[in-house]
């Protein structure tokens, strides 16, 4: 009933008292006395040879799965059956004829030995499982001591990444900061009229401008940086608001070279914009922040004089593409890719020497921000020529 | 300072530079200015100032290889412009030479009062020349000789080393003398580790020496960095 009712426990049970060395034997003299029941009822006159191998196979199966004791007992039993039952006279322990006397010991040692090797490939066999599902655990273990020295690892490249961050943050924090307070603490030193050691105070009303003109420059700079710094944050945290509308790719572009024209006063400037471009639905004041990043970048990085060419034109039915190009020294291939990481600067990081300082490292990062935000590309190649730098971006039309 | 006192001023930030070349201008110096250390080591070989300003982080020579160029061919004294959070650099910029630092962002007040202790060291009549027997510095009175010392006119009495400690602080007034400096020159270059040794004897020092130990006037401590020795009035 209750292998009806519940077949697994069932199964389970038959296999757990199948596996007990007992059964081996239980079996093992069943199995012969089945084969000498079934021998028998073929007749008295079945061949010798028939015989012993027919128990034979019992022997093997016994050794294969309960191993070499009970191979042994089944051996011997079914040489006490082969004598009893098959080797005249019948029915007696006594053999007659000397060859069966020698059919009966090759029975015998044929039957041990084949229980005996039968037995040993099994207990091999069985060996290797146990080393293969050993070898098994230690590789998960290895995988997950791996895995857990990976993810320790990440921990501390990301920590360390974090640190480096807030060196170069806090780097261009202060600097704006001292040339601040160096200022506005040589002014009141100067107004409050203090004469301090042997030096006296002489600031003449030149200086006195020079030293606002710098507070000015500098409060500027710390705004432009802290704006920086919440663009990035935002453009990380997804949370760039584009306000997109149709917009004019010409309009954009002079909105960024007006707001660029004190910067590119001393170099050539040239707008070259294809003629019939479609509008393209963007946020144009995102779009017009990265060309007046470019062109910025252009200004600063090449030399005064040279051309700067500012472009645009279709690329394929979807997509528009501008671009600008300076003469200045370029930027090498293995870096034209860092230089979008954030706070990454060529002149500092990348042994580019220059005699400009370098930037807040965060320009080409935020520009990229936008542009991958209207799912455009940004990339740099080598200006015309192979002299200077084209930094390229692309933007979908829009469909809308 | 009689003449105008020559100072250099290596930073690659041009907005520092412009405000100090005019700070320092404006108290009398003949300044110069360099934007990196290889600049700044030209000019200083070609100009030869009396003090050295200079920024620790900078592209091509950086401001501890500056220190390390400069003190291998001069003494002059070298100021360090140095940020929070480099007190690593800093401590090396002290150990291969240079005399003091200030940390950014500073008040021209503090950067002028540091440019006038290092200039009024440099310029002092040199005591090395022919091995003096009395030094006078401040409130200390020391014989050489008979190991003697004397603060605020009462004679002390110190141990061998304390001795020795008091006497190269005296000789390093107004210095900042990073430990290793310290250990180095009292212990010799095996203890340049044994940072406890140190606190052990300015421990000591400053209990025969300060008025007061809770503010100690004499033996100032630069956390993280060393001592810094003012001999008083």
């Amino acid at each position: 009933m209750s292998s009806v009712l519940i077949p697994g426990y069932n199964v389970l049970m038959r296999r757990s008292v199948l596996d007990q060395r007992w059964a081996g034997y239980v079996v093992a003299a069943l199995g012969v006395l089945a084969s000498t029941v079934v021998l028998k009822l073929i007749g008295n006159h079945v061949n010798a040879a028939t015989v012993s191998l027919a128990l034979l196979l019992n022997v093997l199966f016994i050794a294969t799965r309960w191993g070499s004791l009970p191979a042994l007992a089944a051996s011997i039993f079914a040489m006490l059956c082969f004598n009893f039952f098959f080797l005249p006279p019948f029915g007696t322990f006594n053999i007659a004829a000397t060859d069966n006397w020698v059919a009966l010991v090759a029975f015998l040692i044929t039957a041990v030995t084949a229980g005996e090797l039968s037995a040993r490939a099994t207990r091999r066999a069985e060996e290797a499982e146990v080393g293969r599902l050993e070898i098994e655990r230690l590789y998960a273990e290895l995988r997950d001591a791996f895995e857990r020295a990976s993810h320790a690892e990440a921990l501390r490249q990301s920590e360390n990444l974090k640190s480096a961050l807030l060196d170069a943050v806090t780097h261009d924090l202060r600097t704006p900061l001292t040339s601040i307070k160096a200022s506005i603490t040589t002014l009141l030193d100067e107004a409050r009229g203090r004469v301090d050691g042997e030096a006296p105070l002489a600031l003449d009303a030149e200086s006195k401008m020079e030293m606002m003109e710098v507070i000015d420059e500098e409060s500027d700079r710390l705004s432009r940086f802290i704006n920086g710094l919440i663009e990035l944050a935002q453009i990380e945290a997804g949370e760039l608001q584009l306000r997109r509308r149709w917009g004019v790719v010409d309009e954009i572009i002079s909105a960024a070279l007006l707001r660029a024209e004190p910067l590119t006063r001393q170099h050539h400037l040239e707008v070259d914009i294809e003629k019939d471009l479609p509008g393209v639905r963007v946020d144009e004041r995102a779009v017009s922040e990265v060309v007046y990043t470019l062109v910025e970048n252009a200004a600063k990085y090449s030399s005064q004089d040279s051309m700067i060419k500012v472009a645009a034109q279709r690329a394929g039915e979807e997509s528009i593409q501008m671009s600008v190009e300076d003469e200045g020294q370029g930027i090498p291939v293995e870096l034209r890719e860092r230089v979008f990481d954030k706070f990454f600067r060529a002149t500092r990081d990348g042994d580019i020497s220059t005699q400009q300082p370098s930037g807040t490292g965060m320009g080409l990062a935020i520009a990229k921000g936008i542009v991958e935000a209207h799912e455009g590309k940004i990339w740099i190649e080598s200006g015309a020529g192979g002299i200077g730098t084209r930094v390229v971006f692309t933007l979908p039309i829009g469909d809308e | 300072m009689t003449d105008q006192a020559r100072i250099l001023i290596v930073d690659d930030e041009p907005q520092l530079t412009r405000v100090l070349r005019m700070g320092l201008k404006s108290r009398g110096y003949d300044v110069r200015a360099a934007a990196d250390g290889l600049a700044g080591f030209e000019a200083f070989t070609d100009w030869h100032p009396d003090l050295v300003i200079t920024d620790l982080a900078m592209p091509n020579v950086d401001g501890l290889e500056l220190c390390r160029r400069v003190r291998a061919v001069s003494q002059v004294p070298i100021i360090v412009l140095s940020a929070k959070g480099e007190e690593k650099t800093k401590v090396e910029a002290l150990d291969l030479g240079a005399d003091d630092f200030v940390t950014k962002p500073f008040g021209i007040d503090e950067l002028l009062a540091r440019v006038r202790a290092s200039l009024r060291r440099a310029n002092a009549p040199a005591t090395n020349d022919k091995t003096p027997t009395i030094l006078d510095s401040g409130d200390f009175h020391v014989d050489l000789e008979s190991r003697e010392i004397t603060v605020r006119g009462k004679p002390i009495h110190l141990t061998p080393k304390e001795f020795d400690l008091l006497v190269y602080f005296i000789k390093h007034a107004g210095k900042v003398l990073t430990h290793r400096t310290l250990l180095t020159a009292l212990w010799g270059g095996n203890y340049v580790e044994q940072n406890e040794y140190l606190r052990v004897f300015v421990g000591n020092l400053r209990k025969k020496l300060e008025p007061d130990l809770a503010i100690p006037r004499y033996i100032l401590t630069e956390p993280w960095i060393g001592y810094r020795f003012d001999p008083g009035q």
